[in-house]
Formats: structure tokens, C-alpha cells, sequence
């Protein structure tokens, strides 16, 4: 540009109009010709090629990616649409004794305010419905909801939330999950006890299996809590129409799950409800239920306007799930060379505030806790605990990840201890073809042994420094 | 109310907007450009990257005011109208690009490196893209794009020659 | 982020002009990357930003007769472009690259960084291991400190609003002291120092000796603070890896580091003893390199 640019009187487009450029490009041929599969299903044998290895990736909507033109909840807009902000509880466990929301509704430009009473099903989660929507009367974790605002902008928005007072009454709190396993422990969703799912995994008799070992070797391991951060955050948008029907579009990995839950907190029955899963920008486990959803449908409901709900970074962080830390004790009876005859593996989850997929992560973490090898005596037992904590959910690998650094971190010190080396001990005890887990599920195709093999192959491990 | 008047890809436009307004809001919620991303807010993720004046800088830490009176290319802008910036199009074919939500950011930074270092080594370009965040590709096909973009752009020869060494044994 | 009112300055004379009307109700924006992040967290916004982004006379890097004068309104980028900085305290580049990242470093300015005054500053330890002194402007005029006078506190300088940093000047005997700086953050990109460290010395051609040094840490006491008793420890002592290995311990019996999230205090100060370690060798090695080039 040669030109000064000057100020023009009405926001307007100048000509040139580059920027549409993107729209010429998206109709350009693909990059990368698709390729042409063979049409009958090829079922690989074990150890054979398939066609896909080795091949680049493409996908077909990188296109839109590059170009930007991919619309994410957050790139969405309807006339008249509002904006809504969340009011945090900032206390981690507490009963909420008064709200206070009128300054939040005298402002200009905010339209709807919504508190936890005034939820039809004030629960929800995809195995316990545990979670409010909006906590009443208790508040178990301080990344608990306690009230909600729909503004004309995001900025009067967050500024109602902000004249939005409560009076707490604060309750007694547990963070560690050890001491919420305890009986006199305050129990978080009381009267409940705070352990509230287990599972044991038995197989042989582990007494016997110590008793025969010639070395007994103890790990106790722990991992942290993890977010998914996924570069996208948390984002819908409600629109509750003059028919009474919902439409919802979300950032969803489980949209069947989502629509349940959202009819069931609503009280609407499920043809109301439309649920559309758009673009996410990144799961990672995190986005497999709802969480704002239904607050943004009954603001809607409240203004009549399309209400549209991003999560902040920090409401990511406090207040969308996360990946449990484990505590995870392992004991392994081994003979003098290096072969496994009992494991006994005990796994307390800390489950944060809410269930939302513990369940399944217990229960993937406890079958796979043993590890990838021959063990005819097995005990494995895992529990996941309240603790005024962010609730813990479904992350990549549903506990799968923490058992792992536990099981080969042990087998590392116990090869050590024995003096043999870590890939020989593993050769010693890994799975093979036929054998059967610790839960009786017998194994194909499986090559663990090749692939220890090939990888010590690639990266030299005889030859390592 | 602030009065800005900036050179988006190419096309003037302005617009009076309050002062607390960023680039950031000016670009998404006042001219639509919606390509350009709101991730972290705080300067960490990288998917508000756009170029002001050439160089990379993060949207959301800018107020729209500040870029009064200058030149900004955001993704919108980065193809020509007959072609794919090169970056793009071996975003495209490699797979760099999953949840695609920082790729905006990751190309614009990616081009603000290429206009300055032709040639760069990985390191270099780890260093170009130290402030974009991916959680999907674990990098290695973003670093290894960038690498193919560059070679492309240093020799548009090599870019047919690459073409037919990838299918040649189709 | 809250409302606020805005002013763009177009030179210092504007911007201090502007500062003195508006009195405590303005806050300057210079490269913006810190006080975007805190009016986004603030309940109480300013009553009014005073943009010096555009003020073209405090951006320039120019060789004077006092010595190098770096405007407070250089981006970290653009010192790590400068020839001039290149030539004769490349240590700043080591600064600047480590701070943030590239979009972060071409908003980023030199003063903006000093003027945050927090412990962990990346721009802090390099510029007073060389000495820098620093230009404040206000209404009454300029005048010329050192550096480490700025500092008061954590994120509290010894300016009085109104008042504004204008520039650095590194002085023209510190020109081309060997100097060099490390950081050590927990990862390489966008992340704070968990201590950082500078240090710059002469050699004394004779005896191959430590002359004049100067040792800088950050993230370790309040503010960046420098390590006296390593200092004289050096003073005119032979240039030996032992000697360095001993400065770094006793640096860090100097620093009174914190505990919190990012490292424990013992660690810090571990760190502090490697950190003044690898400053030392580097500077040694920038030296000898530079000896060897001027040879050939």
C-alpha cells in the first residue's frame, strides 16, 4: 500500500478486498490427489504391512484450517445473540446461605441471571449425577458455578458477575485423598462415604505367589493433576426458541451423552432437545460431557435471545475436569532371574469434587495396573475419592498413562536390584500371543516381545553410552 | 470512543471502537475476521498471532488503538487468490494441522519467519514457534512443514520434483 | 477487561506532558505485553492509558560519547536485530531472546521490562552486570542514575508518577566487556527465569587474571540484586574453571531466594551456583574468541 490509509466516516470495506482471497483459494483442487483404497477390507496379519503406515495424513478439512475459514463455536454469531459469564465460588467447600443478584440485574444491558435454584435437575454426569449445574446449596470445590449471566456484551457480562454477592457459610474441606478415605473424614457429599468407586481385579493367589518369590520389591509411585488445555475452550451457544425447543451448538466430543443429560437437567423430553457438535478445538477427553450447557439453554429461556457461553483460560483451569493423580503402591514378588510370580497393586484416585468419567478411568486404570506381562497372581484394587478438588475426568488413555509410568518405573528399579538388564527383564515376563490378562481375556496379535525388539533395534540399545 | 483506521490484507478499513478494545476484538468481533483465534488471553498461546507491519505479535495483547495507521495480515490474507501460500499447502498435504485451532496463529508466525530466514534449521524454527501452543501434532510435522515450505519457496522447482517423489510410487 | 481512557503520546516532551496533567491517574502502555495482562485481571482499571508506543524518539539504539543509549522503548526484538548491540554487549541479546517469545519479544520494550521491576526480569542482570545507567524524564527535567537505583522493590521502582524512563545508557569504558548471560526457566520458551544470571569482567592481559567483575542475579532476592563477595572474591584472581566454580558458590551464599511453586530455595540457589559458573565460562570463551578474531 502506497496510500496513507485515512480515516473513513463509516466502518466500511475499501476496495481491494483482499482478505476474501481465502474464499478463492478453498475451492482450489486438493493438494494432495486422494488416494484410491482397495475396495475389499484388507484384515492385516499379524506382522504384516498395512497400506496406511507410511503414508502421509491428509485431512479434509486442513484446507479450512490454513485458510481460517473453519468456524468454531466462538466464530458463530446470531442477531441479537447475548454473552454469559459465570460467577465462581472462589471457596472450596462452603454452603451458600444468600445471593444476592439484584445489582447484577438493575445494570443496562444485562438480560437474564440465573442461579442454581432455579435448575429443574440440578445434576448431571455420565456415570453419577453428582454435579450441579450451578451449585445450591453446597459448594464442593471452588471452581463451582454458583451463578450465571447473560449481558448484551461480554464485558457487562463479566461486570455482573462481579456485583453478584454471596454469603458463604464455610464447611470443612478435605484435598488429600488419603485423608478422605479415612471414616471421620467430612464427607463431601454426605452422607455418602468420600470413596465412591472401586474395583478389584483378582487372579491366582497372591499370598502364595509371595510366598514362593525369592525377592519381594515395593514402589510407591504418584502423578499430578493435569489439564487438557486444549487451545479451544470450553464454548456454546443456547437458543431456546418461541416452541419451547432447544438447539444447542457445542463444543461436544458426545453429543448422544450430551443431549441425554441436557433433556434430563431441563426436564424437557430428548425431540426438544437439537444438539449440534461443531468443530472442537481439541478434546482430549475433556469435552466428553456437558458443563455450562444447560445454564446457557434456561438463560436463553429467560431472555429469549440466543446466549453464547466461553469459558475464560481460569474457568479452564478451576472449572472444567482434569486428569486424576494417582497414588499408586506397587509390591512384586520376582524369582532370582527376573521372572514375576505375584503383583499386588493398589491405586487410590483422587476424584475431585465430582464422578464425571472416574468411574471409567478406575476401572481402565485397575485391569491395566499389572502391566503388559505374564503374572498368574494378581491383585489389583483401585478407589477413587472425593476431595474438595476440580473434578477429575476422562483424559487421553483413562488412566491408563499413570499405571504405565508406575508398572515400568518399578520394573526399571527392580531390574536394577537385580542386576538384569531392563529390556531382558521385560523379554523375560511380557505377553504373548495367546495369553490370557489378568481379567481372563485372552490375548492376539500380540507382539509386544518384536516391538521391545525392534525398538532396542532403532535406538541401539546394545550400543547405548 | 477510539477512532482506527488499519490496512487489513490489503483493504483499508476502520472503525471507532472503545479504547480497552484489542486487536484482538477489533479483528473478530468488529471486521468478522474470525480466522485469527482468542486461546489464552495473556500472551501464552499464540493462536491470536497476526503480523503488524511484517512482524508477529500476539492480537490479544494490543490495543486496537496501537494499531492504528499500520499494515496487519492475518490468515484471511494469506493466500493469493489463484494459490495456497506455500506454508498452507504443506500444512495441508503433511497433516500439520488436527484440531486446526492454532493453526492460524502457527502459520503466521511460520511466515514471519520465512520472509526473514529462508533457510531455517529446525532449531530455528522451534525458536520462530516457541510462543504457539499445539496440543494436538506434538510438533514434529508442524517443524518438518515448515522445513518443506521453506525449500519450496527457496526453489518453486523442487516443489513440483517433491510432488512427484511423493506419488511416483502410487 | 474494564473501561478506561486512552491518550497516544507522539514523542517523550508529549508523554511527559500528558503524564503531568493526568497525575495518578494515568498508567503508561509502552509495549503493552504486562499491562494488557493486568487490565484484563483488574477490578480497578486506570483512569486513563497513556500510549508512548508511538513515541519515535525513545525507540532509537545510538553510539554516543557517554557510551551505548538504548531507548526505553526498544522491543527485545529489536535489540536482538541491533548491529550496534551485536558488536559490543551481544549479552543483552542473550537477554533479550530468552525473554517470552517472538510475538511477545516484538511488543515487548527494554524499559517496559525494567519498569515491571519484578525479581525474575530478564533484561535486569545483563544490564547491571555492564553498569547500565538509566534517563528519567519528568516535568523538572532529566536525570541520570544508575540502574540498580530503580529498583526499590518487587514491582516497585524509585519513579514517582509523572515521571518517565526515557533510556539506558551502558557506558563507553563497559563497552565490549566480556559479559554473558544464563537463564534457567522450566522450559525454554515463554516461561520465567526460576534465577537468571549475568556477569561481565576484563582480563588483565598480564597475568590472565579476572579484572573489574561484575556478577547480576535475578529471581533471587526482591529485586535483581548483584554478588559482591563473588566479585572480590575474582578481583585479580587467575581465570581457572575452579575459581569460577567457587565464585558461583559463593554468589549464591549472597542471594536470599524463595520458595514457591516454581522451584524450592535450595534448588534456587543451586542453580544460582551454575548459572554464575557457565556466565563466567561463557564470557571467557566470548573473550578468547573475540582475541582470536582480532589475531587473524
Amino acid at each position: 500500500m502506497t496510500d496513507e490509509p485515512k480515516t473513513l466516516t463509516r466502518e466500511r470495506i475499501a476496495v481491494g478486498d483482499m482478505w476474501r482471497y481465502a474464499d478463492d483459494a478453498r475451492s482450489l483442487p486438493a493438494a494432495v490427489p486422494p488416494k484410491t483404497l482397495p475396495s475389499e477390507p484388507l484384515v492385516p496379519q499379524p506382522g504384516q504391512q498395512t497400506l496406511a503406515v507410511g503414508q502421509r495424513v491428509t485431512r479434509p478439512d486442513s484446507r479450512n484450517h490454513g485458510l481460517g475459514r473453519t468456524k468454531y463455536i466462538d466464530d458463530l454469531a446470531f442477531p441479537g445473540m447475548l454473552f454469559a459469564k459465570f460467577k465462581r465460588a472462589g471457596i472450596a467447600s462452603a454452603r451458600i446461605m444468600r445471593i444476592d443478584t439484584s445489582a447484577a440485574e438493575a445494570m443496562p444491558g444485562v438480560m437474564a441471571v440465573l442461579t442454581g435454584n432455579e435448575i429443574p435437575v440440578n445434576s448431571f454426569g455420565p456415570t453419577f449425577q453428582d454435579q450441579p449445574v450451578l451449585a445450591d446449596p453446597i459448594v464442593r470445590h471452588a471452581g463451582d458455578g454458583v451463578a450465571a449471566v447473560a449481558a448484551v456484551t461480554e464485558q457487562i457480562a463479566a461486570e455482573a458477575v462481579e456485583k453478584i454477592t454471596v454469603d458463604y457459610e464455610p464447611l470443612p474441606a478435605v484435598f488429600d485423598p488419603l485423608e478422605a478415605m479415612r471414616d471421620d473424614a467430612y464427607k463431601i457429599h454426605a452422607p455418602n462415604s468420600n470413596i465412591y468407586a472401586s474395583k478389584v481385579v483378582r487372579r491366582g493367589d497372591v499370598d502364595k505367589g509371595f510366598a514362593q518369590s525369592d525377592q519381594i520389591f515395593e514402589g510407591r509411585f504418584t502423578t499430578q493433576m493435569v489439564e487438557h488445555v486444549p487451545l479451544e475452550p470450553h464454548a456454546a451457544i443456547a437458543e431456546w426458541d418461541a416452541n419451547g425447543r432447544l438447539t444447542v451448538w457445542a463444543t461436544i466430543g458426545r453429543i448422544t451423552l450430551a443431549r441425554a443429560d441436557l433433556a434430563r437437567t431441563l426436564k424437557l423430553p430428548m425431540n426438544r432437545v437439537r444438539l449440534i457438535g461443531t468443530f472442537v478445538g481439541g478434546n482430549f477427553g475433556g469435552k466428553n460431557e456437558i458443563s455450562q450447557e444447560p445454564a446457557l439453554a434456561l438463560l436463553s429461556k429467560k431472555a429469549g435471545r440466543p446466549v453464547k457461553g466461553v469459558f475464560t483460560r481460569n474457568d479452564e483451569f478451576i472449572s472444567s475436569t482434569t486428569r486424576h493423580p494417582f497414588i499408586m503402591e506397587y509390591k512384586t514378588g520376582v524369582t532370582k532371574d527376573g521372572r514375576i510370580l505375584a503383583r499386588s497393586v493398589r491405586l487410590i484416585l483422587d476424584g475431585g469434587a465430582y464422578c464425571s468419567w472416574s468411574a471409567t478411568t478406575l476401572g481402565k486404570a485397575c485391569i491395566l495396573a499389572s502391566g503388559p506381562y505374564k503374572i498368574d497372581n494378581v491383585h489389583s484394587e483401585a478407589h477413587v475419592i472425593y476431595t474438595n478438588k476440580t473434578m477429575t475426568g476422562a483424559m487421553r488413555g483413562f488412566g491408563a498413562p499413570q499405571v504405565c509410568f508406575a508398572y515400568e518405573s518399578h520394573m526399571d528399579d527392580i531390574a536394577k536390584a537385580l542386576g538384569i538388564d531392563p529390556l531382558e527383564i521385560r523379554l523375560r515376563n511380557v505377553f504373548d500371543e495367546g495369553t490370557s490378562s489378568p481379567t481372563g481375556q485372552v490375548l492376539h496379535s500380540v507382539v509386544v516381545r518384536e516391538s521391545l525388539r525392534n525398538a532396542a533395534d532403532r535406538f541401539g540399545w546394545e550400543t547405548r553410552s | 470512543m477510539t477512532d482506527v483506521t488499519i490496512t487489513v490484507n490489503g483493504s483499508v478499513r476502520s472503525a471507532s471502537v472503545p479504547p480497552e478494545t484489542t486487536l484482538l476484538k477489533l479483528l473478530r468481533d468488529v471486521f468478522q475476521l474470525t480466522g485469527t483465534k482468542l486461546g489464552c488471553d495473556v500472551g501464552d498461546c499464540g493462536a491470536c498471532t497476526v503480523l503488524v507491519d511484517g512482524m508477529a505479535v500476539n492480537a490479544c495483547l494490543m490495543l486496537a488503538a496501537q494499531a492504528d495507521g499500520r499494515q496487519v495480515l492475518t490468515i484471511e490474507g494469506l493466500a493469493m487468490k489463484d494459490r495456497l501460500h506455500p506454508l498452507q499447502k504443506v500444512f495441508e498435504e503433511s497433516g500439520a494441522l488436527q484440531c486446526g485451532f492454532c493453526g492460524p496463529g502457527m502459520l503466521l508466525s511460520a511466515k514471519a519467519l520465512l520472509d526473514d530466514n529462508p533457510d531455517p534449521s529446525s532449531h530455528d524454527i522451534r525458536d520462530a514457534l516457541a510462543g504457539n501452543l499445539c496440543r494436538c501434532t506434538g510438533y514434529s510435522k508442524i517443524v518438518e512443514a515448515v522445513q518443506d515450505a521453506a525449500r519450496a519457496m527457496r526453489d518453486p522447482r523442487t516443489e513440483d520434483t517433491r510432488q512427484l517423489e511423493m506419488h511416483g510410487h502410487d | 477487561m474494564k473501561s478506561f481512557g486512552y491518550v497516544a503520546a507522539m514523542d517523550a516532551k508529549h508523554a511527559i506532558e500528558l503524564l503531568a496533567e493526568h497525575g495518578a491517574a494515568a498508567k503508561i502502555l509502552a509495549g503493552g505485553t504486562d499491562l494488557l495482562v493486568e487490565l484484563k485481571d483488574t477490578q480497578r482499571p486506570p483512569g486513563i492509558v497513556v500510549d508512548i508506543s508511538r513515541a519515535r524518539d525513545l525507540k532509537d539504539i545510538v553510539l554516543t560519547d557517554e557510551g551505548l543509549r538504548i531507548g526505553a522503548l526498544a522491543t527485545h526484538g529489536e535489540i536482538m536485530r541491533s548491529a550496534l548491540i551485536r558488536d559490543l554487549c551481544p549479552a543483552l541479546i542473550e537477554a533479550a531472546h530468552s525473554i517470552g517469545a517472538v510475538q511477545t519479544r516484538n511488543l515487548g520494550t527494554i524499559g517496559g521490562n525494567l519498569m515491571t521491576c519484578v525479581p525474575s526480569m530478564d533484561s535486569g542482570p545483563a544490564l547491571i552486570a555492564l553498569e547500565a545507567q538509566v534517563t528519567v524524564a519528568g516535568a523538572d527535567g532529566q536525570r541520570r542514575m544508575p540502574l540498580v537505583d530503580l529498583f526499590v522493590g518487587p514491582r516497585k521502582t524509585s519513579l514517582t508518577p509523572g515521571q518517565l524512563l526515557v533510556e539506558i545508557v551502558i557506558p563507553k569504558p563497559n563497552l565490549g566487556k566480556p559479559a554473558a548471560f544464563q537463564k534457567f526457566g522450566l522450559r525454554k520458551g515463554q516461561a520465567l527465569a526460576l534465577v537468571n544470571a549475568a556477569a561481565a569482567f576484563w582480563i588483565d592481559d598480564g597475568k590472565d587474571a579476572f579484572k573489574a567483575p561484575c556478577i547480576a542475579l535475578g529471581a533471587v532476592a526482591p529485586t535483581v540484586i548483584r554478588a559482591p563477595q563473588a566479585e572480590a572474591y575474582l578481583a585479580g584472581r587467575a581465570i581457572t574453571p575452579e575459581a569460577m566454580a567457587e565464585a558461583g558458590r559463593i554468589a549464591a551464599t549472597e542471594a536470599k531466594p524463595i520458595s514457591d511453586f516454581r522451584a524450592s530455595a535450595d534448588y534456587r540457589r543451586d542453580l544460582i551456583a551454575v548459572l554464575v559458573k557457565r556466565c563466567l565460562a561463557a564470557a571467557y570463551a566470548r573473550a578468547t574468541a573475540k582475541t582470536k578474531e582480532r589475531v587473524s
